[in-house]
């Protein structure tokens, strides 16, 4: 019959394609205590959902045999909506990245933004395999381009299971949201680049191990498994879906007990997000970076919320260089995909100080006023505590105009530190006392002026606030003001702002 | 093995709460420390026993300063 031999060369093809055909480097995967790319990529989509692009595609090397060149791309769903994929396949050539490899990333990321495919990438491979981009061939490497190009169009999530550097490192670098498992190392450049520039031999784990990146900010969620890792995918992917039919309330009660009865003692904002957020949708991100402020992506009422709270137990809640530019990168992220922003404000300003200025805080720390102010998604605003200065200003004061403003009973507010307003403002009256308890005790009351002024009520009296509300009233009443978006104008075009640093 | 939990800021250890030897939960306060005028309690951050403490009331400490180790 005619085509047999046809038929029996592809599925000979399709059948050198599974990880059944190298059970010897599946093996040392699996030892290793990793999933293979096919074993990750069926765990993240739905069954039987996946349609492959150029799984027969080979090396331009003549004799080199690499199963689907080293990398799986096409598409697929998640939770039946649909997302393009690009796993790199560790088993073959350890995953590293050839001159069709290259050409199949971009296909699928042309393919992702002309169908707005969230894009995912299995990131498991050491860069260029050099052989394999010899003189004389064009290695045109449009994919870095490609990828980037789908910021703010798509979701974008990479994950490192293992080690990914040079041309991994390079898409882990342009990914909305970096996913690491426990033992990953990343870096720019691996061990033999690191020794012909510098001479030194060292480990791809001594060059970029996961603690420094979850330190700098590189990666923004641990794993301890794959399998955990590809969770997190999942979990992060479902932010950017529809609204959960299903949730469950947080007991409000709980919200009434979370601050301390002591204004000057720390406590976990993060008690309060999961008070105010449905249960079980939290999804913090960069928690072991920019730590005086915490961002998370969550659900209320089964709507997604961007959650940015100042961290009273990390500088007090001061806004340093490095939680201003995670927290405006998030704003960022939720703006691109429209998902509307609550501050929950307790801090006591903007860091001050000589090692804060050295650390660029006039231009880094200004990023995150400058990304809510051009943000054109609704941002919601409760004042927890301390509402100081500048530190308010940027954190949902009503300058930027949020759709609701928000301050529980303890709210204090000041225009800056109230010690410090009355230096300046009283300085002067109170110096001129020549006896020091009288001194002291005119600073008091000065003190405690300023802090009858600033505190809710009164501050509500000037409408500096929507409203003083029972912190066990707060999660409805942001819902019902949630609710109240349905009619508003989507999708506004923005023009480019320039960043602040 | 026994974990050395460290001060996450500069500041000033305002009183310790837990003695070597104690057994502690995850969430157990062992010590106090203030920075930029706030109390910040510093949580055992697993469960085990108390191993020794570092530091003393009225200590400095920097950033990264070892404040006590928990052991299993």
């Amino acid at each position: 019959m005619t085509g047999n031999r046809e038929f029996e060369a592809m599925r000979a093809a399709h059948a050198a394609l599974r990880d059944e055909a190298r059970p010897e480097a599946v093996r040392r995967q699996h030892e290793r205590g990793h999933l293979t790319a096919r074993e990750a990529l069926a765990a993240l989509v739905d069954a039987d959902t996946f349609v492959e692009y150029g799984g027969l595609a080979q090396p331009v090397i003549e004799g080199m045999e690499a199963p689907a060149e080293g990398v799986l791309i096409g598409t697929a769903q998640i939770a039946g909506r649909p997302v393009a994929l690009v796993f790199y396949d560790y088993t073959v050539h350890g995953g590293s990245q050839s001159y069709i490899g290259h050409h199949k990333i971009t296909r699928l990321f042309r393919l992702a933004a002309e169908l707005k495919l969230p894009t995912i990438c299995w990131l498991d491979g050491g860069g260029a395999r050099p052989q394999d981009a010899a003189p004389g061939r064009r290695l045109v490497a449009e994919g870095f381009v490609a990828f980037a190009q789908l910021s703010g169009l798509v979701p974008t999530i990479g994950v490192v299971s293992q080690r990914a550097f040079a041309g991994h490192a390079n898409l882990a670098g342009l990914c909305d949201c970096l996913i690491a498992v426990e033992g990953a190392a990343l870096g720019i450049g691996g061990p033999p680049l690191v020794f012909a520039a510098t001479g030194v031999r060292h480990t791809p784990e001594e060059i970029g191990p996961l603690d420094a990146h979850r330190a700098s900010g590189v990666v923004d969620v641990v794993a301890a498994t794959d399998a955990e890792a590809i969770a997190a995918a999942r979990a992060y992917l479902a932010f950017f879906g529809p609204r959960a039919e299903a949730f469950q309330a947080p007991d409000a009660a709980a919200l009434s007990g979370v601050l301390p009865k002591r204004a000057q003692r720390a406590y976990d904002v993060r008690r309060v997000i999961e008070g105010v957020c449905d249960v079980g949708c939290v999804f913090e991100l960069k928690r072991d970076f920019g730590k005086a402020i915490v961002t998370a992506l969550a659900r209320l009422d089964g709507r997604a919320v961007g959650v940015i709270a100042n961290q009273p137990m990390f500088l007090a809640g001061a806004i340093d260089s490095a939680a201003a530019e995670k927290a405006a990168r998030f704003v960022q992220l939720c703006d691109a995909f429209d998902i509307p922003l609550l501050l929950l404000c307790d801090t006591p300003g903007i860091l001050v100080g000589p090692e804060a200025e050295s650390a660029g805080a006039v231009r880094r720390a200004s990023r995150l006023l400058m990304a809510l102010a051009n943000a054109r998604v609704p941002l919601m605003s409760v004042v927890l505590r301390k509402a100081f200065g500048m530190g308010f200003y940027i954190m949902g004061s009503q300058a930027l105009r949020p759709a609701v403003l928000l301050a529980w009973p303890g709210a204090q507010y000041g225009g800056m530190g109230l010690e410090g307003a009355v230096e300046i403002a009283h300085g002067r009256e109170i110096a001129a006392l020549d006896d020091s308890v009288a001194r002291e005790a005119l600073r008091a009351r000065r003190l405690e002026a300023l802090r009858h002024e600033g505190s809710a009520v009164e501050a509500a009296a000037r409408f500096l606030y929507d409203d003083v509300i029972d912190p066990a009233d707060t999660r409805r009443l942001l819902a019902l003001t949630m609710a109240s978006f349905a009619n508003r104008e989507r999708g506004r075009p923005r023009r480019a702002y320039v960043d602040a640093f | 093995m026994a974990a050395t939990i460290k001060s996450e800021m500069a500041g000033v250890i305002q009183s310790i709460e837990a003695a070597p030897g104690q057994q502690v939960s995850a969430d157990a306060e062992v010590i106090v420390l203030v920075s930029m005028k706030m109390e910040i309690p510093i949580v055992a951050g697993r469960a085990g026993r108390i191993g020794e403490i570092l530091v003393e009331e009225g200590d400095a400490v920097k950033a990264g300063a070892a404040l006590f180790t928990v052991e299993p």
